[in-house]
């Protein structure tokens, strides 16, 4: 007698679509047009990729990863790892899950030349070879091949592609992000997550609903009469209560400490990623169950699937999966997928039920299954297997909650352990339990309502807590202490079934199989963790959710422990793959804008990024520039500055503390250069501070430092003098800055200028006034020179830079005045000899090598760095800031350039250098040994293209008039 | 300093958010616009804004009438004022424009004798001013901000400092005519980013800038 049972073709029905079933979730009257590898398919709004292709009869939706083995549906939804798609520019797009839409243009990804012939697919002939860890093994030696491998194994890799142009989304669409405090999430929408949501609701919750599907109702949704019944009345529930705020097609992708859930939304208006980081008081983790496949030869075969899947299938898109199916069944849902099948009028060829000990061992086609092969001996010829052997609960999230499921052979999946869960997160549905769509909706009813009260407390304690309440404010909830009774949700007994006789895929999203695992366990990989890693089991898009079980399953049986000692592998973020766009969302990258800017973009400014700040670098000719404030007179916009109003009687005892120099005897409309140096004596900024009266100075920073030091002095008033009468306000950008350089410049500023008498008798070098400018008042006038011209610091109202900008340039018209950005800045102060903080000094410099010397005062009684000071002077410093002018006159070394003592080795480096346009030569500042740093001595300067050059110390720092007369007029 | 600078004629104050039709107002140059849409930012950066440090305790907080985290309205002056505790031992205070330099006065009159150091400062045109009106304003702030602004924890009269688009911000929950609103108070250089970012998140629920509000309701 043959076992093989005859596949009768002439009078089966083809796959299709069927007529219309009670519970579909497609739009018949909305018919759309998409494309699958270049052909015209047709679906309904409502279809997925996946079914809407399934209807038109495809089969094979995509080739293996490794051996390039064709796929078909597996789950029918998110997860399954046979469908994912490339659409337009949007690569791995999960088929089983992703409506189609008009228009849509779909393809399968990496197959060459073509889906069905897949030349990839030798890689299956050599499958013997490709054992785990053939990667590592192979292609680790020699490493000058890197590159070549790397070329090579992308061609193979299984993914889509992003265009170089791409977006990676859809043009007009973008990633968006928010903030969200819900008292309570409810991770899954089925049953249990609808009905703890609407209970939680109830007692005035603020709740969250996060959905995976398009929309809610879980399991519900594919049920029988009864069952839509029920989904209509908890949809009902929830849409009566105002206080849930429903996310679907969006999942809960990660728990971080204190209840930080990160949640992706997809496919918004205009937004096609969200990423939501809610805080949420309790979280309810209601995820249901996972159908698990079943491993055994030939189990990746298109064809084959899991009951849920053809359950989908039929009742949600009136699909008919296959002609003649055999199914594997080991529970109810098994049996619901045999009564569908057959009013779908799939010829229903066996009935295999595990719970009697029968099996399938086989699976045999070449692109789909075409006759299985049956414990009994049975052969049948079919187009469809279906396979319903039990459940994985999905209990990620409460791993990363801190639980450690554990598995119970009588159930046959893990459970969560409820003394490991922390009080803020609380489980239900499928994942604790199973039982009647009553039972579950009841034990969900009563752990949202033990959720609620506990988030009703943390609500309350934060009430509590924050100063923003006032007395009018909203009440705060009172939370009954007393613990809610939770009935009890006990699993049901299910048969321990993972793996048939024969060896299959157990993770078909990475082609890892049974054969693999045994075969790492051999080669001494024999801990689940270790199997994970060396094989890649569990780590593809799916990331466990269908392959973990088996894998603890196979790796117990090959090692000989149990399942529990086995464990699992740790679960952690995300709970399902996210693009990069969603982590990134919203990128805020503040820039900072002086009340000028306008005006420079206006007049041809070049931008310079400097910090947060957008400056003016330069109006296209720099060194005219320093030549116009040189020879007459120029404006640069310095609003970046920092300025910091310091108030109060003990002003100079702060000024005291945190400078090297003497402030006590600085009086009124008086300025002071100061050098501030931290604990270890290295500089941390200067700037001149002036005194504007009795008890008030305004002091400034360098642009990079106005934070640092705000911090700075805020520290040592809060932590080491709190005594002192000492208020520090930053007032960097209520001011707008404008330095007028130049010797033309009192000039200038005379026709502008009134209540300040500006002549150099009544407003000298170093002094500091206020008075109006251009007709706005209690401007700050100080009588600075960073250029080494004659110059004046104009600190302006904000609000009116621009109109005082404005008026010097129209006041100084006749007198060539021009406006200069920050490259001739900083070429005119290094003419000067001026030197810049972090730029002539680093992270080690001293003040003692920073040709400071003159301003620290060690016979101060303490001030901040003054100890390491004490011992720099006594040893000596390492370096010292030196001026040096390259004996070529045309050749400027770079920046950074090394200096080299006579012997060879480093002996300093260049820190700044510019080609001077006044003396029309290169010009530089250095830090250089203190051997070689006697005026006059030559030293050699390498070069980046390793030239050497040869440069003078000068006497100063100065290039350009060193006795200082010019600033001083 | 002061918010009463410009008195020579065609002497004109600039917000540091550009408008988008610009007309002159009180010496500034304002935003035209007036909206009516449900949503709306209105740049209130004319507003004249002091800042006010003393004791965390002591006769200063008495004064101001206002506790660190909550904003109040009282009289300075003539006038109305806003006054906000935006830090401990520290105020701001908002009045209309051009009443800086009689609110700084009055504030130090108020405190002078007493053995508090206290100081008053001025800082117009150092800070930017936007108001988020509508009933969707939470949502927009939410995307930028990290706190929770419902009514329970940041209900009318709520203050405080946080990142706002990576901005350092005062919030100040002050609604207008029962409609949720919230001045928005940064360092005047960010200002306009932050109206940028604002608007940017308000795409979603049709945002529309307006013109400047001021403190007084409609009605």
């Amino acid at each position: 007698m043959s076992l093989t049972t005859p596949n009768p073709t002439s009078t089966r029905v083809r796959p299709g679509r069927l007529a219309p079933q009670p519970g579909e979730v497609i739009d018949r009257r909305r018919p759309v047009t998409f494309t699958w590898n270049g052909s015209t398919h047709r679906g309904f709004q409502g279809d997925t990729i996946a079914s809407a292709l399934a209807a038109s009869g495809v089969r094979v939706f995509s080739r293996s990863y490794k051996y390039h083995r064709p796929r078909g549906l597996l789950t029918a939804d998110f997860l399954d790892p046979g469908c994912s798609v490339q659409v337009g520019d949007e690569p791995n797009v999960r088929g089983g899950h992703r409506l189609v839409e008009n228009g849509m243009v779909v393809s399968s990804q990496n197959t060459w030349p073509s889906l069905r012939f897949d030349v990839k697919a030798v890689n299956g002939l050599a499958g013997r070879f490709l054992a785990p860890g053939f990667y590592y093994k192979t292609f680790i030696k020699p490493q000058l091949l890197w590159p070549l491998y790397e070329k090579v194994l992308r061609r193979f890799v299984h993914a889509g592609e992003v265009p170089e142009a791409g977006t990676g989304g859809v043009s007009g669409e973008t990633f968006d992000k928010r903030y969200a405090h819900p008292d309570v999430v409810v991770a899954g929408g089925g049953p249990a997550g609808m009905a703890a949501a609407a209970a939680a609701a109830r007692t005035g919750s603020r709740v969250m609903l996060v959905e995976e599907e398009h929309e809610l109702g879980g399991h519900l949704r594919w049920g029988d009469a009864d069952d839509l019944a029920t989904l209509r009345d908890l949809r009902a529930q929830v849409a009566a209560e105002p206080g849930i705020e429903v996310l679907t097609n969006a999942v809960v992708s990660g728990r971080f400490d204190d209840n930080w859930l990160s949640i992706v939304e997809r496919g918004l208006p205009q937004v096609f990623e969200r990423l939501v980081k809610a805080r949420a008081k309790t979280l309810i983790v209601a995820p249901g169950l996972i159908e698990r496949p079943y491993v055994f030869e030939g189990n990746d075969l298109p064809g084959v699937m899991l009951s849920t899947a053809v359950r989908r299938l039929v009742n949600l898109y009136a699909v008919r999966p296959g002609s003649r199916a055999v199914v594997l069944t080991a529970n109810p849902e098994g049996d619901a997928a045999v009564e569908d099948l057959r009013r779908a009028g799939v010829e229903v060829a066996a009935v295999v039920d595990a719970r009697a000990g029968d099996t399938v061992v086989r699976a045999t086609g070449r692109s789909g299954v075409s006759q299985v092969e049956l414990s009994t001996g049975a052969r049948i010829a079919c187009d469809l297997l279906v396979t319903a052997v039990g459940w994985t609960a999905p209990t990620s999230l409460l791993n990363m909650s801190g639980d450690r499921p554990v598995y119970r052979p009588s159930a046959a999946r893990f459970l969560p352990d409820p003394q490991r869960m922390p009080d803020d997160v609380l489980a239900t549905g499928g994942i604790v339990g199973d039982g009647t769509v009553t039972e579950l909706v009841a034990h969900a009813t009563a752990i949202a309502g033990a959720a609620a009260r506990r988030a009703a407390a943390r609500a309350r304690a934060i009430g509590e807590a924050v100063p923003t309440r006032g007395d009018d404010a909203p009440a705060l909830p009172d939370p009954d202490p007393t613990p809610v009774d939770v009935p009890v949700l006990a699993p049901a007994d299910h048969p321990e079934l993972f793996r048939s006789s024969t060896h299959g895929f157990v993770d078909f999203c990475e082609d890892v199989s049974s054969k693999d695992l045994v075969i790492a366990i051999k080669e001494g990989y024999d801990s689940i963790e270790l199997v994970k890693r060396y094989t890649t089991v569990t780590m593809g898009p799916a990331q466990g959710k269908l392959e973990t079980v088996n894998t603890v399953a196979i790796v117990a049986e090959a090692t000989g422990r149990t399942m529990a000692e086995t464990g699992t592998t740790t679960w952690r973020p995300m709970y399902a793959p996210v693009t990069l766009g969603a982590l990134a969302g919203r990128i805020h990258e503040p820039v900072r804008y002086s009340p000028m800017q306008r005006w420079h973009e206006q007049h041809g400014a070049t931008p310079l990024v400097a910090g947060q700040w957008i400056r003016p670098e330069h109006y296209g000719d720099p060194a005219a520039e320093v030549r116009a404030v040189r020879t007459g007179v120029g404006i640069i916009d310095v609003t970046p500055i920092g300025k910091l109003d310091l108030r109060g009687p003990d002003v100079a005892e702060l000024l005291n503390l945190l400078y090297v120099n003497k402030w006590s005897k600085l009086g009124v409309g008086k300025v002071r250069y100061g050098v501030m140096c931290a604990e270890d004596g290295v500089v941390m900024d200067d700037g001149v501070t002036g005194r504007l009266g009795e008890d008030r100075y305004l002091m400034s920073t360098t642009s990079s430092g106005a934070a640092t030091v705000w911090e700075w002095v805020e520290d040592w008033l809060q932590t080491s003098h709190p005594d002192w009468r000492v208020h520090v306000t930053p007032v960097t950008t209520a001011y707008a800055s404008i330095n007028v350089a130049g010797p033309r410049s009192r000039e200038l500023m005379a026709r502008l200028v009134s209540g300040v008498d500006l002549a150099p008798d009544a407003f000298g070098y170093m002094q500091v006034r206020t008075g109006s400018v251009a007709g706005v008042d209690d401007c700050v006038l100080w009588r600075i020179g960073f250029t080494g011209e004659l110059s004046y610091e104009v600190h302006v109202p904000a609000s009116y830079g621009l109109q005082v900008w404005e008026a010097l340039m129209a006041a100084g018209e006749d007198l060539g005045v021009v406006p200069f950005g920050v490259e001739a800045q900083r070429i005119l102060r290094l003419e000067k000899g001026h030197f810049i903080v972090g730029q002539d000094t680093d992270g080690l410099t001293k003040a003692y090598s920073s040709a400071v010397d003159w301003a620290i005062k060690l016979d101060k009684d303490d001030f901040a760095g003054k100890p390491e000071l004490v011992w720099q002077r006594e040893q000596g410093p390492t370096t010292q800031l030196v001026a040096l002018q390259p004996v070529d006159r045309a050749t400027v070394p770079e920046e950074a350039a090394q200096i080299l003592g006579e012997d060879g080795r480093i002996a300093g480096r260049i820190t700044s250098s510019r080609m001077s346009p006044t003396l029309g030569r290169a010009i530089c500042l250095g830090q250089l040994e203190p051997s070689l740093a006697t005026p006059g001595t030559l030293v050699t300067v390498r070069l980046v293209d390793g030239r050497d050059i040869r440069a003078e110390v000068i006497e100063g720092l100065a290039h350009v008039d060193p006795e200082g007369t010019r600033q001083r007029v | 300093m002061s918010d009463t600078h410009g008195s020579a004629a065609g002497a004109l104050a600039r917000s540091a958010v550009e408008p988008r039709v610009a007309v002159t107002r009180s010496g500034w140059v304002v935003d035209a616009r007036r909206s009516v849409a449900d949503l709306v930012l209105s740049d209130e950066s004319p507003l004249a804004k002091m800042l006010v440090k003393g004791p965390v305790t002591g006769s200063l907080g008495s004064a101001l009438a206002t506790s660190f985290g909550r904003a109040t309205r009282t009289e300075i002056g003539g006038e109305t004022a806003l006054v906000v505790g935006s830090g401990p031992g520290e105020w701001f205070v908002v009045g209309p424009p051009g009443s800086a330099a009689a609110t700084v006065a009055e504030i130090e009159q108020s405190v002078s004798g007493r053995p508090e150091f206290v100081s008053v400062i001025d800082l117009t045109h150092g800070r930017v001013l936007l108001r988020l009106t509508g009933q969707r304003a939470a949502a927009v702030l939410g995307k930028v901000c990290a706190v929770d602004l419902e009514d329970a924890v940041v209900p009318d009269g709520a203050a405080l400092r946080s990142s706002v688009a990576t901005v350092v911000t005062d919030v100040v929950r002050d609604d207008r005519d029962g409609t949720p609103s919230f001045l928005l108070h940064c360092e005047r250089s960010t200002g306009q980013f932050l109206a940028e970012a604002l608007l940017d998140a308000g795409v979603e629920y049709g945002i529309e800038t307006t013109t400047l509000v001021g403190l007084t309701c409609t009605g």
